[in-house]
């Protein structure tokens, strides 16, 4: 079984840490990235995250712990013999060479003879749809197109990983999401695997086949992008990926399963994923914005709230309601567009029975600002 | 609209600098046009006899001497300022960098009178590059340094260093370290990376450097004067000659003129020619 695991690791990283100067960067994770699957390292800046990516390239050296890519062991061995490809935040296409040039720089580099460069290069282009563009410079293309001319560039080498650090966040946010379905496309296709680096949780949900959440130099969980929203394993999980309402409430007990909950001065029994729940006392329980229910400001076991601000968004508004069993005062729903409700009026909140997580409030002191 | 109150005033001063620089530039271009009276400081009458004077091979020799010292100065000097200015640039210890700054730079600071002395010093045939050599065994006389082509090449050489390692990493602080990174992963080693990623994008700096040096080098008087003694005949010491040993200033006037325009023809042709080279290089 184990052996079995290994060999379906494309990457893994066993024990790598790293600091500068002494701040710790990285600590000591472990990961195995599996063939031809796309993962997604997600976190706020400062996370580690693009640490561990240039880890991976070979542009840091690993303070202690060993990298395997494919089953060879390369934390020694230099950027430059990794076979990896890698796509640039900024692109870093060569500003002195054509396109065609540009993508093969990596094949000239491994004195691949001229037919088949041609040939390759060609391919890797009519794959990225830039067939007409080989003779152009990259500062006259768009910044889509210099994002698919990198593309190219990284993939006609045939490298054993991907790497992706930040690449879409300089465009605008249509050609965004078409170059997200085009790349995804891309990958699924050559079953390449792929490491793709974002602080962008819409991003990671939607590419991702999993996703490793993290903060301050440590993995907090890693999972398929479901798992991650609806079965957040932490407190910082549950805010950074998707949008949280957090509620004081205090944990009596548990019975048959269901934890017994006091919210808003309402008895409220809860059934959720979580193995381990927090010791009875005030508790902080987390609950998504769409599996609240706006309800009349009298129902029987609603959490009272009043309408504060209304936001329209198109298809939907947000509401934002001031609520005294909420933490921070604040909670926010989303309904039709034509159901919005101006400021002052007073509402109910019909919290669900299954689904929402219930953690320690020293996790919410800490975790949330 | 933004309005920018203090402009004026904060012009003012270059104003009253161009004016000053016309006005001798003028003053120049007019004395070399007039006829020399020997014994007497005032020019005479308008004459082109200035410039028909400078046909003759003495001075000849000396445009032709001024333009190899440019040019090997250029050269060795680039190829000791690259290095320096690469490793100020890359550097990752911040004491290692300033170091490199700051000795680059100092020459500047202490004029240079003070740095020919200490070239004429170390140059010597008692001097302590020769004393070193000798005892190290490497030479059984004295190379003779002072007077000829090689001292004053080697004295301008630290002259226009501190210029060049500034220009140059300018110019290579501008080039995104991520191009040197994709270079890297797409199978390029450090030697391979440098020749087809770091040394193509610092032409720029290349050129403006060596342009910059070449004029530098140039202007320069007091090292060829007391290193080449007379003997390394350039431009600025035969104008200094002419004007201040023959009091002939007209004559003088029409020397500098045509070093002048000189430098800015080797200039252009030294820039269309690199620009040549960048396009051929950039395919």
């Amino acid at each position: 079984m184990s052996s079995e695991t290994r060999n379906d690791a494309a990457v893994q990283i066993d024990g790598v840490s790293k600091s500068f100067s002494g701040t710790v960067a990285l600590e000591p994770i472990w990961l195995k990235i599996r063939r031809g699957e796309f993962l997604t390292l997600l976190g706020p800046s400062g996370c580690g995250k693009t640490t561990l990516l240039n880890l991976i390239a070979g542009f840091l050296e690993a303070d202690e712990g060993e990298l395997f890519i494919d089953r060879e062991l390369v934390t020694q061995v230099p950027p430059h013999q990794r076979e990896i490809g890698i796509v640039f935040q900024n692109y870093a296409l060569f500003p002195h060479m054509t396109v065609a040039q540009n993508v093969a720089y990596g094949l000239r580099t491994r004195r691949v003879s001229k037919a088949e460069t041609a040939e390759r290069v060609a391919e890797a282009l009519a794959l990225v749809k830039l067939q007409d563009f080989a003779d152009r410079r990259p500062r006259q293309l768009s910044g889509g197109q210099q994002q698919r001319v990198a593309l190219a560039r990284a993939l006609v080498i045939r490298p054993r990983v991907l790497l992706l650090d930040e690449p879409f966040s300089a465009l605008d946010r249509n050609l965004r999401t078409a170059m997200q379905v085009e790349l995804r496309e891309i990958q699924t296709r050559l079953g390449l695997t792929t490491v793709f680096v974002t602080h962008d949780q819409n991003e990671a949900l939607s590419m991702s086949d999993r996703i490793a959440v993290m903060s301050q130099g440590r993995v907090r969980q890693i999972g398929a992008p479901d798992d991650i929203y609806d079965r957040p394993a932490n407190l910082f999980v549950s805010t950074f990926v998707g949008d949280a309402n957090l509620f004081d409430a205090t944990l009596q007990g548990v019975q048959g399963g269901a934890a017994e909950l006091i919210v808003g001065g309402a008895p409220l029994p809860v059934e959720t994923y979580q193995e381990d729940l927090p010791e009875p006392g005030p508790v902080t329980l987390f609950v998504r914005p769409e599996q609240c229910r706006l309800t009349g400001a009298e129902e029987q076991g609603a959490v009272p709230a009043i309408v504060a601000l209304s936001v329209y968004q198109g298809s939907y508004a947000e509401l934002h309601l001031d609520c005294a069993a909420a933490r921070g005062g604040r909670i926010m729903l989303r309904v039709p567009a034509a159901k919005a409700l101006p400021a002052g009026i007073p509402v109910g909140i019909a919290l669900p029975r299954t689904g929402p997580a219930i953690y320690a409030v020293e996790d919410a002191d800490k975790e949330v600002a | 609209m933004t309005k920018r109150p203090f402009l004026g005033w904060f012009a003012s001063p270059s104003i009253l600098i161009a004016f000053g620089i016309a006005a001798s530039f003028l003053a120049i271009v007019q004395y070399s046009f007039r006829a020399n009276i020997p014994g007497a400081l005032d020019p005479g009458g308008f004459t082109l006899e200035n410039f028909t004077t400078l046909w003759k091979a003495i001075y000849g020799d000396a445009f032709l001497n001024t333009v190899l010292l440019c040019l090997w100065t250029a050269v060795f000097t680039l190829l000791i300022g690259y290095p320096l200015a690469y490793a100020m640039v890359r550097a990752r210890s911040v004491r290692l960098r300033s170091a490199i700054l700051l000795i680059s730079l100092t020459p500047l600071f202490l004029g240079e009178i003070v740095r020919t002395y200490s070239w004429m010093i170390v140059l010597g045939n008692r001097g302590f590059l020769n004393a070193a050599l000798m005892q190290m065994g490497l030479i059984d006389r004295p190379i003779p340094f002072m007077f000829t082509m090689t001292g004053v090449v080697i004295a301008l050489v630290h002259f226009t260093l501190p210029i060049v390692v500034v220009m140059l990493a300018a110019g290579l602080s501008h080039i995104d370290r991520n191009l040197e990174r994709a270079a890297t992963s797409l199978g390029a080693g450090r030697v391979r990376v440098f020749l087809t990623v770091t040394l193509p994008l610092s032409i720029p700096g290349i050129v403006a450097a060596t342009s910059t040096a070449f004029a530098w080098t140039f202007s320069a008087f007091a090292t060829p004067q007391m290193i080449g003694g007379g003997q390394v005949q350039t431009i600025s010491t035969l104008v200094y000659q002419v004007g201040f040993a023959s009091f002939n200033f007209p004559l003088a006037a029409s020397l500098s003129l045509t070093g002048l325009l000189f430098t800015v023809a080797v200039l252009a042709i030294f820039n269309t020619g690199i620009r040549r080279l960048e396009r051929i290089g950039g395919h």
